[in-house]
């Protein structure tokens, strides 16, 4: 036996490994069953107020940018990527893991896209339950699916993104809980941050930022993640824009990721 | 090769070679170096200059393809502790390129040859220290490499459990290429047909156990006579011209120890009769009389005791 293993198997083998990982972990069924719990009231009070009437495309919109999405968006990646790595690297498996024949780069995709589909398992209950209103008895009234696929569409999209930033903050340290807080931190700076730069510029001092105020209002633009899921995604707007800024960014993480676990090879 | 991290230069420029079906011990103090080498070797880091090539691949190069001919135990066994031992072998067994009925045949054979078939349905996180030594030991079997590289496979381990781990390396010699790293000279000593000796990341000495011993120690010839020290000091100048020994005299009896120096082509077996034969003559009675061969020990100590003048 020497020759060396194709690289589905290889990626197959490491995904599975990593979602039994999360899926045997209590923190993600701790994560989950809060997450629920919250939405669940939410959803209660939610077709509460929308009992006496109201159109299906703003309650499709409160449904979706609830406040429980907010924190599964900002403080669920974190938790699920936090021990991916920076685990692997205190316990010293990372090197077992490294001298077996797989590439830096395999690892670091299969851990993400086992981060990832459970990401996207957490939304399953809340698809369910939009079937579930649609009957007679709940709201009755047919929801907008479009409005809500690109709703999920672009609630994956920033999960795809943030998982990505957690994974490469846990490649950085062998500290778990430092990793968790380092994502956590920088997936809040990007929601708001941006938001509060541009209005920082938006306002008078804006126009005495010369030259390069149109490329920094540019790139700032791009980085409007709450926007682009508030006044795009979740009313049913889909901007091929967004979906390249959103798949490049992943993969500009990931790419880093990969680096820094290289970065053994040259310190 | 050599290795450095940052300023600190970890290997110094050792070459070496392990030939097929060879076990070659790789000795030396904490801190000489043998764990970066084996990085090196399994192409987790790579070296800073030079060149290794393992079954004629390199393991920059060819690093995938080395990686599936190599099986490694490294010094410390990290088994993921929420899997159970089953499952991390066959999961190791998927990542090294095996599949379906073969998977599950590797997994069963080792597991029996590393002997934790009954220790199967654990999780890793509750096998005890012996027990996830011989995991390890069973994971770096996967596969059946041609080469082994085992990491300090008998630290921490009782000596019960040492003895088990050693009959272990020992059965697999027949099939397997070993490079055994260690520090207890015991286990390399049983175990190891050839050894290299590395301290502060260079090569010390390269040889089987007798050869280390004699190109290092020498032999030591020691006796006790019924006679005076100045006497045997004349007669020992006699025999072996040169060499200064220690004597000890006692009650009108001398204790005397002569190193032979190594190179000197003195055959001790010879010297000895021929020391016998003349105090005999001289009516001068022995009592003890005996040719001392340094352990490994010994000669890993003098090998490796300037350590603590290191920087």
């Amino acid at each position: 036996m020497s020759s060396v293993p194709k690289i589905h198997h290889r990626l197959g083998i490491l995904f599975k490994r990593e979602l039994f990982g999360l899926l045997v972990s209590p923190i993600t069924y701790l994560v989950f069953t809060l997450f629920f719990f919250f939405r669940a009231f939410e959803v209660q009070t939610l077709i509460e107020s929308f009992a006496g009437g109201g159109s299906p495309s703003r309650f499709a919109y409160y449904f979706l940018a609830s406040p429980s999405t907010q924190f599964a968006v900002v403080v669920i990646p974190p938790i699920l990527t936090m021990r991916l790595l920076a685990e692997e690297k205190r316990s010293g498996s990372l090197e077992l893991l490294m001298t077996a024949p797989v590439r830096d780069w395999e690892v670091v995709v299969a851990k993400w896209g086992a981060t990832w589909l459970l990401f996207a398992l957490l939304w399953v209950p809340s698809f369910l339950q939009i079937l579930v209103l649609m009957r007679p008895g709940y709201l009755g009234a047919s929801l907008p699916m479009g409005q809500l696929f690109a709703g999920y569409l672009g609630l994956f999209l920033v999960g795809s993104l943030l998982l990505a930033v957690g994974l490469f903050t846990s490649s950085l340290t062998e500290n778990v809980l430092l990793a968790s807080l380092t994502s956590l931190l920088a997936g809040l700076g990007l929601l708001v941050v941006p938001p509060m730069l541009a209005e920082k510029l938006g306002g008078s001092s804006f126009s005495q930022l010369s030259v390069d105020s149109s490329i920094g209002q540019t790139l700032l633009a791009q980085f409007q993640v709450v926007r682009h899921l508030g006044s795009w995604f979740f009313r049913g707007l889909i901007d091929t824009g967004q979906l390249v800024f959103y798949a490049s960014t992943t993969a500009l993480f990931l790419f880093l990721t990969v680096r820094s676990l290289e970065s053994r090879k040259w310190r | 090769m050599t290795k450095d991290y940052g300023s600190f230069r970890a290997v110094d420029d050792l070459s070496f070679q392990v030939k097929d079906g060879e076990v070659v011990g790789f000795l030396g103090p904490n801190g000489a170096g043998k764990t970066t080498t084996i990085r090196v070797l399994t192409g987790f880091h790579p070296a800073s200059s030079g060149t290794v090539r393992i079954n004629g691949y390199d393991v920059v190069q060819d690093s995938l393809l080395v990686r599936s001919t190599l099986g490694y135990l490294p010094e410390q066994i990290p088994l993921y502790g929420d899997l159970r031992v089953q499952e991390y072998l066959s999961y190791r067994a998927g990542l090294k390129g095996l599949g379906g009925k073969e998977r599950r045949r590797e997994v069963e054979a080792v597991m029996e040859a590393a002997g934790v078939t009954e220790m199967r349905r654990r999780l890793c996180s509750q096998v005890s220290r012996g027990y996830r030594q011989r995991v390890g030991l069973a994971d770096a079997l996967l596969g059946s490499p041609k080469l082994l590289v085992l990491d300090e496979p008998t630290s921490g381990l009782d000596p019960n459990q040492r003895r088990k781990v050693r009959d272990l390396v020992r059965s697999l010699k027949e099939q397997h290429t070993i490079l055994f790293s260690s520090h207890i000279l015991s286990d390399v000593e049983d175990v190891c047909d050839r050894i290299l000796l590395i301290h502060r990341g260079k090569l010390r000495a390269a040889g089987t156990l007798d050869e280390l011993n004699l190109e290092l120690g020498g032999e030591e010839l020691r006796f006790r006579v019924e006679a005076q020290s100045q006497e045997v000091a004349a007669l020992m100048q006699e025999l072996l011209p040169g060499v200064e020994g220690s004597l000890d005299e006692e009650k009108g009896w001398t204790r005397a120890s002569y190193r032979i120096p190594p190179h000197a082509s003195v055959d001790s077996e010879a010297l000895s009769l021929t020391l016998g034969k003349a105090f005999f003559q001289k009516g001068r009675p022995l009592s003890e009389l005996w040719i001392h061969r340094p352990s490994l020990e010994e000669t890993f100590f003098a090998l490796t005791q300037d350590r603590e003048v290191a920087p």
